[in-house]
């Protein structure tokens, strides 16, 4: 280590300013420090093969009769409409990845700070709470929208490079909000229960694990209770159900569970307000026990 | 003043951790000095807008410290007590990235991070990830991102804790440094009072949420007590309760000197007439200089 002040110490001449967007650095970094872990960038490449899958769904549908051999008898799962832009965003699989990105690239957002006691550093900048939050959701936001709403709208305009005609956006011109509202929704929900879980522990394994059990086990209980009970209502317990049975709605597609959407609207909205409370209790400069 | 505050009171439940405290410090250096729970830490953390006061007001170079906190912050530097780092970061990124939260433009805070890294004396580990650093290193850490923006103010909180002894002259001699010439006002908040004394022109003592004492360090020292060291030969409990009815105070070191605090209006023969009514031979007898240990220890009751 060398001598103190071998270089000696100036004073900076510039002048410190007032960001707009104070949360920014917050959120390049969260990203960039995202992309260093492990397996990370491979998972994170990983997430767009559905996107890339779908993609090829529409080139084929526009191309029936190239490809006829391939898909005899079952045209009806190219056939591109609403349902098939539900199915790309709502998905098993894609929820699933996306569960599986935020496991390993936001799992410590929060809980590495309260790991390394570093909320007394951020706050003893000109940052408020809600800058300092707003800041760890976009790192969430970026993840969730890379992969939805981005493929989302690029699916569509491929439907129409495909086509060569406007005709599928004159039969569809809703969908487009669909496909933002509902990338809106899933992300703003992930952001929630992301942040929620990493607030609740120092340890950023824990949270990893929390991440991914209870998307798993809501839905493992749902099917558990739907066996005793008997009934669709059961569904509410599923983070994975209300997602879809929100995205069926979304996309103006028939609800999977008979279930009023208002209920999954319901049950995403107090996560969401949970971890809104718990976020305002925990987030703050110094740890205040009483 | 660089700080003021009057009557500044906040609990945590029902513990009063400060109790109407009023103080003014100035520039240079200033030690916060004060045993365990005398409410140091909670001061720092109100005067930066961590905790709300619950009742009493306050200001930080000019700015209120309910009103203003943001333009606060931007010209404090605070040190924190604990260990802390992002994990998967090295110092560069660290230091440039808590710049530019302070509002410095973004190629300004890198090259400011390398600055002041060099300063601390990290610019061979500045690449290293943080999560390897040694305490020391993360000291000297937590000191380059306090003045990464250049503050005009800085809050220093245990800065030589759990440093080896090698470690702790240095940052002393960084902190040293800072106040001496850099225009940079320091609150240096500690429980040791050897660090205070290298460094600090005046003090503020707190002991259990209130103000035992405040100003310049040569002031408090000049107490009203005289200080003097001795060793005797004989009944020493007997020598100590009658010096005790003189309104000293008798405190007996690790070596068997025993140090009296006796009030100035008082002579120094009556230590001797006590000695002769007990029958104790004094040995040894020294006046003796009182240090920032003797007035914290007078002022707090604790050795």
């Amino acid at each position: 280590m060398a001598t103190v002040r071998e270089k000696g110490y100036y004073h900076w001449e510039g002048r410190l300013t007032e960001s707009r967007f104070p949360w920014w650095p917050i959120t390049r970094t969260g990203i960039l420090l995202a992309f260093k872990k492990r397996g990370f960038r491979f998972l994170f490449a990983g997430a767009f093969l559905p996107a890339v899958v779908f993609l090829a769904g529409i080139y084929i549908s526009e191309r029936l009769e190239d490809f006829k051999f391939m898909v005899r008898g079952s045209e009806r799962l190219i056939n591109i409409n609403p349902a098939y832009f539900k199915t790309y965003l709502a998905n098993d699989g894609i929820l699933f990845l996306m569960i599986m990105v935020l496991v390993l690239g936001c799992a410590g957002l929060i809980s590495d700070d309260l790991k390394h006691n570093s909320l007394q550093i951020y706050f003893s900048r000109p940052l408020r709470k809600q800058d300092y939050l707003l800041g760890k959701m976009a790192v969430v936001f970026f993840f969730i929208l890379i992969v939805t709403l981005i493929p989302g709208l690029l699916l569509f305009v491929f439907k129409l490079v495909f086509a060569g005609s406007f005709k599928f956006f004159l039969d569809y011109p809703w969908l487009i909000l669909s496909v933002i509202g509902y990338s809106l929704i899933l992300t703003l929900f992930f952001a929630f229960y992301t942040l929620l879980l990493s607030s609740l522990s120092k340890n950023t394994r824990y949270v990893m694990i929390l991440l991914f059990m209870i998307y798993i086990f809501s839905d493992i209980l749902y099917g558990i209770l739907n066996g005793i009970f008997r009934t669709p209502l059961m569904a509410l317990f599923s983070i994975k159900a209300n997602l879809q049975q929100v995205a069926a709605f979304v996309f103006a597609e028939k609800l999977p569970h008979a279930v009023p959407v208002f209920w999954s609207f319901l049950v995403l909205a107090a996560v969401c307000g949970l971890s809104a409370l718990v976020l305002h209790r925990k987030i703050r400069g110094v740890e205040v026990i009483r | 003043m660089s700080i003021e505050v009057k009557k500044l009171s906040f609990s945590y439940g029902k513990v009063k951790a400060l109790d109407d405290v009023s103080l003014g410090l100035g520039d240079g250096a200033v030690g916060l000095l004060g045993p365990n729970g005398a409410g140091k830490s909670t001061l720092l953390r109100i005067l930066l807008g961590f905790l709300v006061p619950a009742s009493g007001e306050g200001t930080v170079l000019g700015y209120d410290i309910r009103r203003d906190q943001a333009k606060i912050r931007r010209l404090v530097g605070y040190m924190p007590e604990d260990d802390c780092f992002i994990a998967g970061m090295d110092a560069v990124t660290f230091t440039s990235y808590f710049g530019e939260l302070s509002g410095m433009p973004r190629e300004e805070a890198m090259k400011r991070a390398h600055e002041v890294l060099f300063y601390v004396g990290l610019e061979e580990a500045r690449y290293r990830l943080l999560d390897t650093y040694s305490a020391g290193m993360k000291q000297r850490l937590k000191m380059a991102q306090a003045l990464v923006h250049d503050p005009k103010l800085l809050f220093l909180d245990e800065p030589t804790a759990n440093l080896d002894p090698q470690g702790r002259n240095e940052v002393l001699e960084l902190i040293a440094d800072i106040a001496s010439h850099k225009d940079i006002r320091v609150l240096l908040s500690s429980h040791i009072l050897a660090d205070i004394e290298t460094l600090c022109s005046s003090v503020v003592i707190l002991n259990k949420g209130r103000l035992a004492a405040e100003g310049r360090l040569e002031d408090l020292k000049a107490t009203d007590v005289s200080l003097y060291e001795l060793k005797i030969k004989g009944d020493g409990e007997a020598f100590r309760k009658d010096l005790e009815a003189l309104k000293c105070r008798v405190e007996e070191t690790e070596d068997k000197v025993i140090k009296v605090y006796m009030p100035a209006d008082r002579n120094r023969m009556e230590i001797f007439r006590a000695a002769a009514r007990t029958g104790v031979q004094i040995r040894f007898f020294t006046k003796s200089q009182t240090s920032l240990e003797d007035l914290f220890a007078e002022l707090v009751g604790v050795d």
